[in-house]
């Protein structure tokens, strides 16, 4: 996966069943987009440099070109910011879009690895983020070695561990849910 | 006395404690009684549930927010991220009654069963809303005397607006993390990139050079025009880019300047008389000079 990786639009690769299933996946104002370019005027990772940013992004959603979408890891640089939604002037919800392409991509395991770290330790401890030595900087704090959440209470982590396993999770998570 | 949820999340607790210690300081000096939410996870981060589909993440976030509910609280946060899944989450089945009833669905698998009564703060809003800026100023024991602060509010603290139940006049122009710090006896002028990103989160990850590289020209714009003593920060992540993210800057010889970083929990618990060292052990950037200041202000 690398992220720039689109500056030809190759529309024989257009697929609109595509666009369908994005749609599905919460992109429903998806065909709403004018081109205007205030998403990619307000977006982060457009300012930070990544070439595919969300303003083609939409565009390339639109023509369906699937294999662009779901191969490139512009998508999993977004900030989750909402600028994009909050500046629309069609109410696409771009960042909705975003998470769609994520979501086709998940179910075709074309995401970066760290995103299967994240589920884990989710799973596992409850927290996406469980960085080790935390012990001791808590003490440094003045504060118990370990805080009052899922960490702490061996049932409930087993009881949101069977909420999680009545998800989607269920079914895309490359480890075990055990 | 009052009572409010405190919800912790990850990068606080495991990362930046030292904000927790401050937020507990924080608000027992302001009269509120912590209801401490046992056995809540990660809101969840963007990055993994919501990023699978909207019904598991839903599911994920009123764990969570059933706790408060159960307590008959509401919640508040001190990560931006925290704020935003939360309050999404929370629109989300408030728009979609389909989405609502599969997440009980789900949840009652457990024995529980998410109403939607809860209300999720950030510590920004809290500030002036619930607590308001005459309370706080009551409560100061050292004035901030004239500390010169360079706000970060943070991008989820702002949008998308229509799932947050309160939020500043003009989110492209925020003003109420300037008028806490100002309350406490700061200086918190405006400036021109006030509201862009840190490049803290997914971009980190994704693509850290360019990520570092946006967050130095935020940097460079606040060292410009304002040269603060401080730059003070609405959300958990945004410190550990402001903080770590900048020693890492200059550890790299790419920043030939330091500024020191802190999270508006720790600058208030310091100004109502935390030890500064606890409320700040675990900064990358020294603070030494801000102290200083803060303690000859009384
Ligand atoms: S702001 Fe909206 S309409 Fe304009 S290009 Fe972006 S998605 Fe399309
Ligand atoms: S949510 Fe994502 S796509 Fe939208 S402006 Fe923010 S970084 Fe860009
Ligand atoms: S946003 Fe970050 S800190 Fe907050 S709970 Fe989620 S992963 Fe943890
Ligand atoms: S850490 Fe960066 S991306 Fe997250 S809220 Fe702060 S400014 Fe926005």
């Amino acid at each position: 996966m690398e992220e720039g990786g689109v500056n030809v639009i190759d529309l024989t690769q257009a697929d609109e069943s595509f666009v369908k299933e994005l749609e599905a996946l919460g992109a429903d104002e998806l065909r709403e987009c004018i081109q205007c370019g205030k998403c990619g005027a307000t977006c982060p990772m457009a300012l930070a440099g990544l070439e595919f940013f969300i303003k083609r992004i939409v565009h390339a959603a639109n023509l369906g070109l699937r294999d662009i979408l779901l191969e490139d890891s512009s998508v999993w640089g977004c900030q989750s910011c909402n600028r994009c939604v909050e500046i629309c002037p069609m109410d696409v919800k771009p960042y909705e879009l975003i998470q769609a392409i994520r979501r086709a991509a998940m179910k075709v395991e074309s995401c970066p690895a760290n995103t299967y770290e994240g589920l884990r330790n989710l799973y596992r401890f409850g927290h996406a983020v469980y960085p080790k030595g935390y012990e001791e900087r808590r003490k440094k704090a003045g504060l118990p070695e370990k805080p009052p959440t899922a960490i702490s209470y061996d049932e409930l982590r087993k009881k949101y561990q069977e909420i999680l396993r009545n998800t989607i999770l269920e079914e895309i998570a490359p480890f075990p849910l055990d | 006395m009052k009572k409010i949820g405190f919800f912790l999340g990850c990068n606080i607790p495991f990362n930046r404690p030292d904000v927790e210690y401050s937020a507990r300081y924080l608000l027992n000096e302001l009269g509120y009684e912590i209801v401490e939410l046992e056995g809540a996870t990660c809101c969840p981060a963007f990055g993994t549930m919501p990023s699978l589909d909207l019904v598991g993440w839903a599911a994920a976030s009123a764990w969570n927010l059933t706790i408060a509910e159960e307590k008959g609280v509401d919640i508040v946060t001190g990560c931006g991220s925290c704020y935003g899944s939360l309050n999404e989450a929370r629109h989300h089945m408030e728009k979609h009654p389909e989405v609502k009833e599969q997440v009980n669905k789900i949840l009652s698998k457990v024995g529980k069963e998410y109403k939607g009564t809860v209300k999720v703060w950030n510590f920004i809003n809290f500030l002036y809303e619930d607590v308001g800026l005459e309370k706080l100023k009551s409560k100061i024991k050292h004035n901030l005397n004239g500390l010169k602060c360079a706000v970060q509010t943070g991008c989820h603290n702002l949008w998308p607006s229509k799932a947050y139940p309160t939020n500043e006049d003009n989110t492209f122009f925020p003003t109420r993390l300037r008028e806490i710090c100002e309350a406490m006896g700061g200086v918190a002028p405006h400036y021109s990139t006030i509201t862009d990103c840190c490049g803290m989160g997914a971009l980190r990850s994704t693509a850290s050079e360019k990520s570092l590289n946006l967050f130095k020209k935020k940097l460079d714009v606040i060292k410009e025009e304002i040269d603060p003593d401080i730059t003070v920060m609405g959300c958990s992540s945004c410190l550990l880019q402001f903080d770590a993210g900048q020693a890492l800057l200059v550890e790299q010889k790419k920043l030939n300047y330091k500024i020191p970083a802190l999270h508006i929990v720790q600058l208030a618990a310091i100004a109502m008389g935390a030890d500064p060292e606890k409320a700040t052990v675990l900064a990358s950037i020294p603070l030494n000079g801000v102290i200083t200041k803060i303690k000859g202000g009384n």
